[in-house]
């Protein structure tokens, strides 16, 4: 029926663990580099990683980037230096990324991207990758249908430097910005951030204060602003659209005070880069360099089915 | 004298040493200024989506319509098992539950709104069995479909998601106002177009086809 029910039955129960590999006996070792363990979305994606490359017969270790670069970089120096077999990663930066992953491969350490995209693709053997431009074109429709195709709105937009945040504008933009009477009057990012999100959309609501709707790039900065709108008494004339399918907001959802967001599947995509990871290691070559994941509208008709299946914050 | 000599194998041995860490690992290297020109409009070379559809269309798109299903054949396929339709005509793209169908057919007017032309293609139906939109047209249904285009021969995924914004607009700009001018109630249209199925409840009949080609004969 959907994703989210084929998914239904993953958990991730498992402890996260940082620092340097561990020496263990006959396994091989994978390292999940993961761009923060800040936001509980990506630890999900981590745990998940994790927990599928253990359960693939690996050790696994996570590293936290800590949304740093300098940080990713040093990450791969141990993990070049360290044996590992292969690299399980989310980027910190679409471009800054890329002679990380070259490094690695010149080293002989396959890299597998998971949820975010590397500006290469000659470097990396896969990249696992949320389907955001195609889950932000049927939130657009969304939002044209239940706003109208006439009035003033706001875009909170996440991390300038990643790609999923233009990838999510444009898949949006790409609807809205054919009824030329649905008018932008604000555009900022927030950083995926939820206490940015409720400052900027609190400065945004003194300016606009007649705004009918706002399309935040994730689910954190969607419960920013609904706290603004909330504290301002407009959160019943503000319709709130989000991304990412974080818990929160599908239970507000479901109470009709958000519209809708797009259900991310961040275990999927870490089961898929340790099954591909473990299939290169078992010399499989033929490997898609890409693999487009779907994401999923939720709206209050079918926000039941979404609760807790496949995650628990956003992105 | 002999510590003399020691120090001089010494320097000498330096020398050498840096002599070949330059060699491999130079501080600079120096190209031809063409190259230099050639790899530096290489790196800042960005994408041109309307230049790759117009000739992904008449290079590859409409010669490519030999790879669609006949819709009458569809619709007889899905009305049996819709799961074996979509096994045998279906596409999916990555990891998803909704899948695409590329189709060809004629069929007959039988309803037209604003956003949609109804087709009913078996000669006995009376209701649309296929309807072609009529725009706006959004989301990815031709990109996708036809199994031409293939994400991992574009540098990045905006690349590829700016050729399905290019190719709706084209359908937009060069095949529907025809179509919606001269299309009218009982009048037969040849068509060649693109499904997306997400809710097979619904999106199954009538097929929703994003048009690339629609004829009215």
């Amino acid at each position: 029926m959907s994703l989210a029910i084929a998914l239904s039955g993953c958990n991730s129960d498992n402890t996260t663990s940082t620092g340097s590999a561990e020496t263990a006996s006959g396994k091989k070792k994978i390292a999940v580099i993961v761009s923060t363990l800040n936001n509980p979305w990506f630890v999900v994606l981590a745990e998940s990683a994790k927990e599928h490359a253990m359960r693939l017969g690996y050790n696994a270790v996570v590293f936290d980037s800590q949304n740093d670069p300098a940080n990713e970089t040093a990450h791969f120096d141990n993990v070049i230096a360290s044996g590992y077999s292969a690299v399980l990663f989310n980027p910190t930066d679409a471009d800054g990324s890329v002679a990380n992953v070259r490094r690695a491969k010149q080293a002989g350490i396959p890299v597998f991207c998971m949820d975010r995209e590397i500006n290469a693709t000659d470097a990396a053997v896969s990249q696992i990758l949320s389907d955001n431009y195609s889950g932000c074109v049927a939130i657009g429709q969304c939002f044209v249908k239940e706003v109208g195709e006439s009035g003033e709105y706001v875009e909170l937009l996440g991390l300038v430097g990643d790609n999923n945040t233009r990838n999510r504008s444009d898949g949006f933009h790409s609807v809205v910005d054919r009824y030329p009477h649905l008018k932008m009057v604000a555009q900022q990012s927030a950083d995926f951030d939820r206490a940015k999100a409720l400052d900027a959309m609190e400065t945004i609501l003194q300016a606009n204060p007649d705004i009918k709707a706002v399309f935040c790039g994730n689910d954190a900065m969607a419960m920013g602003a609904y706290q603004a709108l909330l504290a301002a008494g407009k959160n019943g004339q503000v319709k709130i659209f989000g991304f990412d399918g974080a818990d929160d907001v599908v239970d507000l959802i479901k109470e009709g005070k958000i519209v809708a967001t797009g259900m991310q599947f961040p275990k999927l995509m870490a089961q898929t880069a340790a099954e591909y990871a473990d299939k290169y290691l078992n010399g499989e070559q033929d490997l898609q360099q890409k693999v487009p994941v779907a994401v999923e509208l939720v709206h209050q008709g079918n926000a039941e089915e979404y609760v807790t299946v496949d995650q628990e914050d956003s992105e | 004298m002999k510590l003399g000599k020691q120090r001089w194998v010494v320097r000498s041995t330096i020398v050498a040493a840096c002599a070949a860490w330059l060699y491999y690992w130079p501080l600079f290297h120096i190209i031809p200024l063409k190259q230099a020109d050639k790899e530096s409009a290489a790196k800042g070379a960005s994408f041109e989506p309307v230049a790759f559809v117009e000739g992904f269309w008449e290079g590859q798109l409409l010669p490519g319509q030999t790879r669609a299903v006949d819709a009458a054949d569809l619709i007889a396929a899905i009305s049996k098992d819709r799961n074996a339709a979509q096994r045998t005509y279906g596409r999916k793209v990555g990891l998803s539950s909704a899948y695409f169908y590329f189709i060809s057919g004629t069929g007959r007017v039988v309803e037209i709104d604003k956003h949609s032309i109804g087709l009913a293609i078996s000669e006995s139906a009376t209701d649309a069995e296929v309807l072609l939109e009529t725009g706006p047209i959004f989301g990815n249904a031709v990109r996708d479909a036809t199994g031409l285009l293939d994400v991992n021969n574009f540098a990045t995924s905006q690349d590829f998601n700016a050729v399905s914004s290019e190719i709706n607009r084209r359908i937009e700009a060069d095949v529907l106002p025809k179509l919606r001018e001269q299309a009218t109630v009982g009048k037969t249209v040849r068509f060649l177009g693109c499904v997306q199925i997400i809710d097979e409840d619904t999106d199954l009949l009538p097929l929703r086809a994003v048009p690339i080609v629609g004829e009215v004969l």
